[in-house]
């Protein structure tokens, strides 16, 4: 997933540090898919990522007069939606339902799902929302700094060096939860591999 | 194959970019974001408001070098030092003009000459001196200046004089 422009986003950050309230609308707008990604796919639930990620904004709003661009706004926006969203799993335990995006038809072109359907028999025999359910299953057994990690670095698809950033732990943790998780994953999936429909 | 590997891993979760929201999600994300702001606005307390736009105020003055603690702890010693030394003065500059009105307001009557009076002038002087009587019979209409001007003579009478007037 391409980054955006911190030259871009400098702009707009000095804008709606003047006061400019339609300059952080932008910001908004720009990273509004982005950052539901991030938070849906730690809490998969709809519901919880809407009112999570209307709270990250309005944090980095009230926030925004005391970013003084150390970091880019890219790195900090992500900060206050990762730490968010890591304080409201904790607090809600291990207590979770499933609120499910619905898969949008354009998998049935990726290369990926196309690679896999061909290559892995439960890929290939599961229907797409079982699927969907298995990994979104598996995803919620791990730790929420490891759910973290994953979604970062697997469905995001960012590198080990943001990641640590983001998460202020060194790029060493990042990849030590990453190996830890894929095996846990891979624990996990073994059911499905075995059992593909349920 | 016993175990899905790393990389098929990664490619199943990468499967999850296409949970995508009801279309018109990120198209109402920002109104509704309008929205929650509004009504958050709504619910907080005036005192909240007023704070966040001395707040504001102060930053478009750009004083955003005194959030350092030194420097304000620095801007608090000189504004309680300067209180500290206003508070101080206070006194004498409140009683001046207030001393100055009780001269002068009786200035313009028989008072003016009580300057007299004052606690340094020996007080066989002012036994001498006959225009007090006058003075009390002149101000006689003044209710409080009627009775500060006799006291001041009985207080100046001895008290083994009294008892002797009485028999």
């Amino acid at each position: 997933m391409e980054q955006p422009r911190p030259d871009e986003d400098q702009k707009l950050v000095a804008r709606t540090q003047e006061g400019d309230v339609a300059a952080f609308d932008d910001l908004v707008v720009k990273y509004t898919p982005r950052l539901y990604g991030l938070v849906y796919n730690m809490t998969s639930n709809h519901e919880d990522t809407n009112d999570l990620l209307q709270d990250v904004f309005s944090k980095a709003y009230k926030s925004i007069r005391g970013f003084r661009g150390k970091s880019s706004f890219y790195t900090w926006i992500h900060s206050i939606a990762v730490n968010m969203t890591l304080n409201f799993l904790k607090k809600r335990g291990r207590r979770f339902n499933l609120s499910l995006d619905d898969v949008d038809a354009s998998i049935q072109n990726d290369k990926e799902f196309l690679e896999l359907t061909q290559t892995s028999s439960p890929v290939r025999e599961a229907d797409l929302s079982e699927l969907q359910v298995r990994l979104n299953e598996a995803m919620m057994k791990l730790s929420e700094e490891h759910r973290a990690v994953v979604t970062m670095f697997h469905i995001q698809g960012m590198p080990h060096a943001e990641i640590s950033k983001i998460l202020r732990v060194s790029e060493g943790t990042v990849r030590s939860r990453l190996f830890y998780a894929n095996r846990q994953l891979q624990n996990y999936l073994e059911e499905f591999r075995k059992n593909p429909v349920s | 194959m016993d175990h899905f590997n790393d990389e098929e891993i990664g490619k199943l979760l990468r499967l999850k970019r296409h949970e995508q929201p009801p279309p018109a999600y990120f198209d109402n994300f920002l109104h509704e974001f309008h929205r929650r702001q509004r009504a958050e606005l709504l619910r907080q307390p005036l005192w909240k408001i007023a704070l966040q736009r001395a707040h504001d105020f102060m930053f478009q003055l750009n004083v955003s070098a005194l959030t350092s603690y030194p420097a304000a702890a620095t801007a608090i010693v000189i504004c309680a030092a300067v209180l500290s030394l206003k508070v101080y003065q206070t006194p004498d500059a409140g009683q001046t003009p207030a001393l100055a009105a009780t001269v002068t307001v009786p200035a313009a009557g028989p008072e003016s000459r009580e300057v007299a009076w004052s606690l340094s002038s020996p007080v066989a002087t002012r036994g001498l001196d006959t225009t007090s009587f006058r003075i009390a019979n002149e101000t006689a209409q003044t209710h409080r200046a009627v009775a500060r001007t006799p006291r001041y003579v009985l207080d100046s009478t001895p008290v083994s004089y009294e008892a002797a007037l009485r028999f």
